[in-house]
């Protein structure tokens, strides 16, 4: 059985009415990438005796299960839900279907979700966790991107042309570790503001530097992109091409009739797949360094470091390497994003306003929470196709839905149509700004950080004592 | 790094060539006074940042936006009140009746913006400050953009009409100069310098002949005992916030002219992070600090500039990367800065 991995979350959301087998595959996913034959080891573990350990285990995890199923299903969901068909009820037409469309967020803000969380994540990473505001953390997802596109053009020496993405991207990853760990040896002898700034100069220095590169790309400004004969990104076991998947916009792989399921995928589909793959091995990696002893010396520097200090802990090795592990899952979401969208561009990397917007949604999400700036991204990114007319939103579906007398009614020569083109259509930004200034003044917490506080603990530790108070 | 290696290695004769060119005395008279000028210009946005951190601890992150409604607001008024055939002298009065307009306006405005929106979230840690006055920054730059453009103008990258409002013996070469030096540099250079020589004074004398300048300059050495002598500091906060406000506008003002700025969107995170540089660098809340960092960053802005202009360096990104490593040289060698107090900014 070749499943490859891409294949995998869907055959999971076919199955996925009995959701426990979820963790179980997950855990099967990770294996598998180590011995391509561990199939009898899987079965020992989930048919052999040790049954009350699975069940715990998956208890423990209901919350991640859930959260995965849904983005899973999502895909599926949200195009039944956006093909429900116009119903003619007498008076008015009732378009149910429209309406989905216009308000969920569609695949490529999807996708864009996924790279923005993971980097997000990386962010809180160190800023959540450690305390140390990563104002520069832009420079490590540049860094990824970079990296990907120009090995894929065979401009990296010593990595040839053809070398699979998944390596490249773990390679540029390493790198994106040792540049952190450089920045950091001469930054964190600094703390508070002064942390930042010197992240920041340290990024805007490499942007600067980038911009006018001319070995990475023709134009420099523009950015590299992967060029003709550079091999299509794709995400799976490296040299193993049954087991991998392209992805990107244009040329990423599609499958119909997937087997025999009667289910097609597009490549915009399977490149959210693969990419959710990596963003969720991304997450239970650094969810997993969190949750070690080295994680909670890192929530000890936060709270007090001299106390960390004196109880004997070198906190700044430890700052190096949470710095480390930080910038090299941000140039993992770095390497996805240019994988996806085919290049890379100092503006949309480099820049300080990347880092920018992992600072909004890791607010939104919950700073000090790893899976909040995820859902800040989701929040994010759903606001975004909303308020875009790129694929649906609210402004196409305000002018077709709303009858003509109300969109003409004028106030002082302005009309209602106006109002829509000037203050709804592409202001996300606008709106995020209001909401992010809503949520530093009323939810310090953030989203999750806010339902934990509610919890008493976190989601997947208290939600299963949750659900068993409401089965009684 | 090779392609930036092999754009900047300089052949032995040309660099001889370039140090001769450098000791000439129109070269360096060009390189100190557009540095001067540059100088005046980082002075004058980053005054107000530093003076609010000195006090309030707080690192203003909406200052480019204020310096960017600042600019838009000054072109406004430029441009309606002036036609095409509108004198020098009637510009400059004018100019200066603007900067004057503007910054009482933005005070009130900084000032209303402590109350409401700052001061409820004090008692928390630093970083809450800096993300709330980040978003306000990202409404502004948002709202201008949309009135820009739904003004026609477009909101990047500059509002031409308004930096032409710029009288004619600033934009072109002052004359004075040629004459002394017989070197070429803008007259609005000259005009920076005058600017920010009477800016410093000004805010000197607030700083060390008033009572609110005595606050900040206590407060930002102890403001725990400020407090305790009985100093009301929500009311200083409010002021010096509103001040520091209308001085990033006044900033703005003085942008519209600038023929490397102008008012566009793009002021918001431009102006930010240089004002940023140069506090940084003479350390945050000295007034001394940020006057000398502001000369040395002007200094080697104007002196890369030269360099990539004269061809010596093929790079065009020379002065913004210059800017930075200045930036992060100064932090690693003297992180509190110049003149900096070692524990502000801290944890």
């Amino acid at each position: 059985m070749a499943i490859s991995p891409v294949d995998d979350p869907v055959s999971d959301g076919g199955a996925d009415a009995s959701a426990e087998t979820e963790p179980v595959t997950d855990k099967r996913e990770t294996r598998k990438g180590v011995s391509a034959d561990g199939d009898e080891q899987q079965d020992r573990t989930r048919d052999g005796a040790d049954r009350h350990w699975v069940g715990q285990y998956l208890r423990d995890h209901l919350s991640h299960i859930a959260v995965v199923a849904f983005f899973v299903l999502y895909p599926g969901l949200s195009a039944a839900l956006a093909g429900i068909p116009a119903l003619d009820i007498g008076i008015a037409t009732v378009d149910p279907g429209a309406f989905f469309d216009a308000f969920l967020p569609s695949m490529p803000f999807m996708i864009a979700m996924l790279f923005l969380g993971l980097f997000a994540m990386s962010f809180d990473f160190i800023s959540g966790y450690t305390g140390y505001l990563s104002f520069g953390h832009a420079a490590f997802y540049g860094i990824g991107a970079y990296f990907v596109v120009m090995a894929a053009n065979g401009l990296i020496p010593g990595i040839p042309q053809g070398t699979p993405f998944v390596l490249t991207m773990v390679i540029g990853a390493t790198i994106a570790f040792l540049v952190a760990l450089a920045i950091g040896a001469v930054s964190f002898r600094l703390t508070g503001v002064y942390f930042a700034m010197i992240t920041l100069g340290f990024a805007q220095v490499m942007y600067e530097l980038i911009r006018s590169w001319g070995y990475a790309a023709t134009n420099p400004t523009e950015g590299p992109s992967f060029a003709g004969e550079a091999p299509t990104p794709e995400i799976g076991v490296p040299f193993v091409d049954s087991l991998s998947v392209a992805i990107g916009r244009l040329g990423g792989d599609s499958f119909d009739n997937l087997l025999g399921l009667g289910i097609d995928l597009s490549s915009t589909v399977t490149s959210y797949y693969a990419i959710g793959l990596v963003v969720l091995l991304s997450y239970f990696a650094m969810q997993r360094v969190i949750h070690s002893p080295f994680g909670q010396v890192m929530i000890a520097i936060r709270e007090n470091e001299e106390r960390a200090e004196a109880i004997g802990y070198n906190v700044f090795w430890y700052k190096m390497g949470a710095f480390g592990i930080s910038a090299f899952f941000a140039a993992i979401a770095g390497a996805l994003f240019a994988a996806f969208r085919g290049s890379a561009s100092p503006d949309d990397t480099f820049y300080f306003l990347v880092t920018a917007d992992a600072l909004i949604v890791t607010i939104i999400g919950g700073i000090g929470t790893l899976a909040g700036p995820f859902f800040g991204s989701f929040f994010f990114e759903s606001l975004e196709d909303i308020l875009s007319s790129q694929q649906g939103g609210l402004a196409p579906y305000l002018r077709e839905t709303l009858p003509d007398g109300l969109l003409g009614a004028d106030v002082a020569g302005i009309t209602f149509l106006d109002v829509i083109n000037t203050a709804v259509d592409g202001r996300a930004p606008l709106y995020l700004g209001v909401i992010f200034v809503l949520f530093v003044l009323f939810v310090p917490n953030g989203i999750l950080g806010t339902v934990r506080d509610r919890l008493g603990g976190t989601v997947a530790n208290r939600l299963p004592a949750h659900l068993e108070r409401y089965r009684r | 790094m090779m392609g930036l290696l092999s754009h900047a290695v300089v052949d032995a004769p040309l660099f001889a060539d370039a140090v001769g060119r450098f000791f000439q005395p129109d070269t360096l008279a060009r390189i100190l006074i557009e540095g001067l000028g540059k100088a005046a210009i980082y002075f004058i946005i980053a005054i107000g940042l530093t003076l609010v951190f000195g006090l309030m601890g707080i690192l203003n992150f909406a200052h480019g936006a204020f310096a960017m409604v600042g600019a838009y607001l000054g072109g406004i008024l430029m441009v309606v009140a002036l036609s095409s055939t509108s004198g020098a002298f009637t510009r400059i009065v004018f100019f200066i009746v603007v900067v004057a307009v503007i910054f009482a306006l933005m005070t009130a405005v900084g000032s209303a913006l402590e109350i409401g929106l700052v001061r409820p979230i004090y008692d928390r840690t630093p970083m809450y400050q800096i993300l709330l006055t980040f978003g306000v920054g990202l409404i502004l730059e948002e709202l201008a953009r949309i009135i820009a453009s739904s003004q026609g103008i477009q909101p990047e990258p500059t509002w031409t009409a308004a930096r032409d409002t710029i009288p004619g013996f600033l934009s072109a070469p002052s004359e004075i100069i040629q004459g002394l030096f017989g070197t070429n540099i803008r007259g609005f250079y000259m005009f920076a310098i005058a600017a920010g020589i009477l800016l410093a004074g000004a805010v000197w004398l607030f700083l060390n002949r008033t009572l609110y300048g005595l606050y900040i300059r206590a407060g930002s050495e102890d403001p725990e005992m400020v407090e305790a002598l009985g100093v009301d500091v929500r009311k200083a906060f409010t002021v010096v916030f509103g001040l520091g406000t209308g001085l990033a506008a006044v900033g703005g003002v003085f942008l519209m002219w600038d023929p490397n700025w102008g008012p566009s969107v793009m002021l918001n995170l431009d102006v930010l992070l240089y004002a940023f540089v140069v506090v940084v660098i003479g350390g945050l809340g000295s007034f001394k600090g940020t006057l000398i960092a502001a000369v040395i960053v002007g200094i080697a802005d104007s002196f890369t500039t030269w360099l990539f202009n004269t061809g010596i360096v093929a790079f065009s990104g020379l002065p913004e990367v210059t800017i930075f490593l200045l930036l992060v040289i100064a932090l690693i060698v003297r992180p509190q800065g110049l003149y900096g107090v070692e524990e502000v900014g801290g944890h």
